[in-house]
């Protein structure tokens, strides 16, 4: 999926804008490195782009459709069809088996669809390194770098047009976190995913077709590549 | 319509009262969870609060099997006492109370009662309305049973003929009741008075037991039944018989030394009315029907019974508040969960659905351990009483107490949906920062 950003801003609290964009676009199976300091309004730019901020003003068009002036049910099931997110800090259900996790969707996606997820969600944890043996044992039993990868798995299980990723290697070590990178930039290019990433990590940013600079909730371009 | 439903057995009506009570539940349910399989989260949430969801199941349990209880126990003690009074059609005493004269003469709480001669004992026996009148002769006791003076045919009456061993033959001869630690040929001599205040040794005739009733769910079990005349030659008294030697009726009214009660058995329901029209007599005989004056009683009691049932709805009322309150309190717990379920693409039903089915986990569990609960301390009870008592008591849980239940999750499932369309109403973004 392509998308338009066409005025986004975000206002926070005393006027300030926590996250805004004048113009941005990525074409659809491309991707883009959103990178800057802390607290500069990566992670809330990502869910604007997400349709998860009601309060976010401005376009936000994926393939022509506004985002923000759909309706909230209409935004949901854009989410649930097309989207995938993989947090900054993993959010599974702790209870929940890596497997269960991972084909999270399947508890409230349209009956039919639900073998598909399950089975893409079983294909995409085997991808990611995880043994088949070790997928009912609960998320909370999972290193960090393991819950990543669960998380990636629950991200890419609806076959998504977008996937959403906020530092997804932050929590790696140095041949995880290549590994990782390769899996997502290959997965992302085979099936034309477009990617959106917020990074620190260098390696994933030159993998990015475009990386643009946070800085106090604004953009600043840095490359081209 | 009103025919329709008042044409339909009771135990349909029942029946449909409960699917009644349990239909709106079960609606919520279908439309609620129709589609969905949020069975792995309803469980996830279910282990991370456990011991809070312990608790809760366990106070609702308590609730409803104090409810249940209460209700099981009051009905079991109505009917029961109801039975005991079965085989006593109709009583005539001197005019008094008539509640006092049916513990008397039903429950075997004697009191103190002026005694009807024998003129008036005949003219009852020999009333051609009346199939069997007995005499009642009190005044001593064996181990703290009463020992009753009566007739054979009332012996008869009241074992429903089911005696084992033989009738007895002469005044010292005595038939026990089926909860007396008396043994067919066994014998005791029996002590002066009742209760604490029984002296042994003031009697010296030994009575030898002949027969024993079968159980008839009475404080009768607990009797000690030997031939009135038994009873009045122990006293010193006239045996009733101008020739000694007799036993049983007829009586002669010269030799008859008085009775409290008179329990009569009418040839027929319309004999009865008419009896106790011919034997309401001022400041001579009171006739009365046992079961009609413990109805009056009973109806009495309602009035208890309705403030009992108003507390325990308070009290379930009040518990229910007390879910609902952890549940929101539990479901803020789970406010992050819910926001990734959102940040995914769950529909709000999705949300509500989980939340409401784990509700109501916790309140079908609740409310059918509560039952077994009620069934537990009504029959415990019950057994207590039984045994202080010798009332046959069934206590079994019944449809007011399935309708109390069913009406309870019904009422719950519409309350947990505030809990669940609560944790819907939390903004996405702030509860996946974790907030
Ligand atoms: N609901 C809110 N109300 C007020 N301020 C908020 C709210 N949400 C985010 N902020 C603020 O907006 C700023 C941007 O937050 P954001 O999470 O987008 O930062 P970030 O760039 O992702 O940082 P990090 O790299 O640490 O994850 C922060 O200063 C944060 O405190
Ligand atoms: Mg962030």
């Amino acid at each position: 999926m392509d998308v338009r950003v066409d005025d986004l801003s975000v206002p926070g609290p005393r006027g300030r804008v926590l996250a805004g964009a004048k113009a941005l676009s990525v074409p659809a199976g491309g991707s883009l490195g959103l990178a800057g300091p802390s607290g500069a309004g990566k992670s809330t730019l990502l869910f604007a782009l997400a349709g998860l901020l009601p309060q976010a003003r401005g376009k936000v068009l994926w393939d022509g459709t506004d985002l923000i002036g759909l309706g909230a049910r209409a935004r949901r099931r854009m989410a649930a069809q097309n989207f995938g997110f993989v947090f900054q800090d993993f959010l599974l259900f702790d209870e929940l088996g890596a497997a269960a996790n991972a084909a999270a969707h399947a508890m409230f996606a349209p009956r039919a669809q639900r073998a598909a997820i399950r089975t893409e969600a079983a294909q995409r944890l085997g991808a990611l390194g995880l043994h088949e043996a070790d997928t009912r044992r609960p998320a909370a039993s999972f290193s960090g770098g393991e819950r990543q990868r669960i998380a990636v798995a629950r991200a890419l299980a609806t076959r998504p047009g977008v996937l959403f990723a906020d530092e997804p290697t932050a929590s790696l070590d140095r041949a995880a976190a290549d590994a990782l990178i390769n899996d997502l930039t290959a997965t992302a290019r085979a099936q034309g995913i477009t990617l959106i990433c917020v990074s620190h990590d260098p390696a994933l940013l030159d993998r990015m077709d475009r990386v643009l600079h946070m800085r106090d909730g604004h953009l600043a371009e840095t490359a081209d590549a | 319509m009103p025919e329709l439903w008042d044409s339909l057995p009771a135990a349909t009506q029942d029946w449909l009262w409960l699917a009644a009570l349990v239909a709106p539940a079960l609606v919520m349910a279908a439309v609620l969870l129709r589609g969905f399989a949020p069975a792995p989260l309803v469980r996830a949430m279910l282990w991370r609060f456990r011991w809070t969801n312990l608790c809760c199941i366990a106070l609702i349990a308590v609730s409803i099997g104090m409810g249940a209880g209460v209700i099981t126990q009051e009905r079991a003690l109505r009917d029961g006492s109801a039975r005991a009074a079965d085989r006593f059609d109709m009583v005539i005493t001197a005019p008094g109370s008539d509640v006092t004269m049916m513990l008397a003469t039903v429950y075997l709480e004697i009191t103190d009662a002026p005694l009807l001669n024998g003129t008036l004992f005949n003219e009852v026996a020999n009333h051609p309305q009346v199939a069997l009148a007995a005499p009642l002769a009190y005044g001593d006791s064996h181990m703290g049973a009463p020992v009753i003076g009566t007739t054979e045919g009332f012996v008869r009456h009241l074992a429903e003929g089911q005696i084992e061993g033989r009738m007895w033959q002469d005044p010292f001869e005595a038939i026990v009741g089926a909860a007396i630690d008396l043994k067919i040929g066994d014998s005791f001599v029996p002590a002066h008075g009742l209760g604490d205040a029984a002296q042994e040794g003031l009697h010296g005739d030994r009575i030898a037991v002949v027969g024993r009733m079968a159980p008839t769910g009475s404080p009768w079990d607990r009797a000690i039944l030997v031939p009135a005349e038994s009873v009045w030659l122990t006293h010193g008294l006239a045996d009733g018989h101008a020739e000694p030697g007799q036993l049983g009726p007829p009586f002669d009214a010269e030799f008859f030394p008085g009775t409290p009660a008179i329990v009569v058995i009418p040839r027929s329901l319309a004999s009865a009315y008419l009896l106790r029209q011919e034997f309401t007599r001022d400041r001579e005989t009171m006739a009365f029907f046992p079961g009609a004056v413990l109805g009056n009683l009973h109806r009495l009691m309602g009035d208890v019974r309705q403030a009992m049932s108003v507390l325990t709805l308070v009290c379930q009322a009040l518990v229910a508040a007390a879910v609902m309150l952890s549940l929101f309190i539990l479901s803020r717990l789970f406010a992050r969960q819910v926001a990734v379920l959102r940040a995914l693409g769950a529909p709000g039903r999705f949300v509500v659905a989980v939340v409401w089915a784990y509700a109501m986990v916790l309140l079908v569990a609740g409310t059918l351990t509560g039952l077994v609960i009620g069934q537990g301390a009504a029959q415990l009870l019950s057994a207590v009483l039984s045994s202080r008592t010798e009332l046959a008591l069934n206590a079994r849980i019944g449809w007011p107490e399935l309708h109390l239940a069913a009406g309870f999750v019904t009422l719950g499932g519409a309350l947990a949906l505030l809990p669940a369309l609560a944790a819907l109403r939390r903004p996405i973004a702030e509860a996946l920062r974790g907030g």
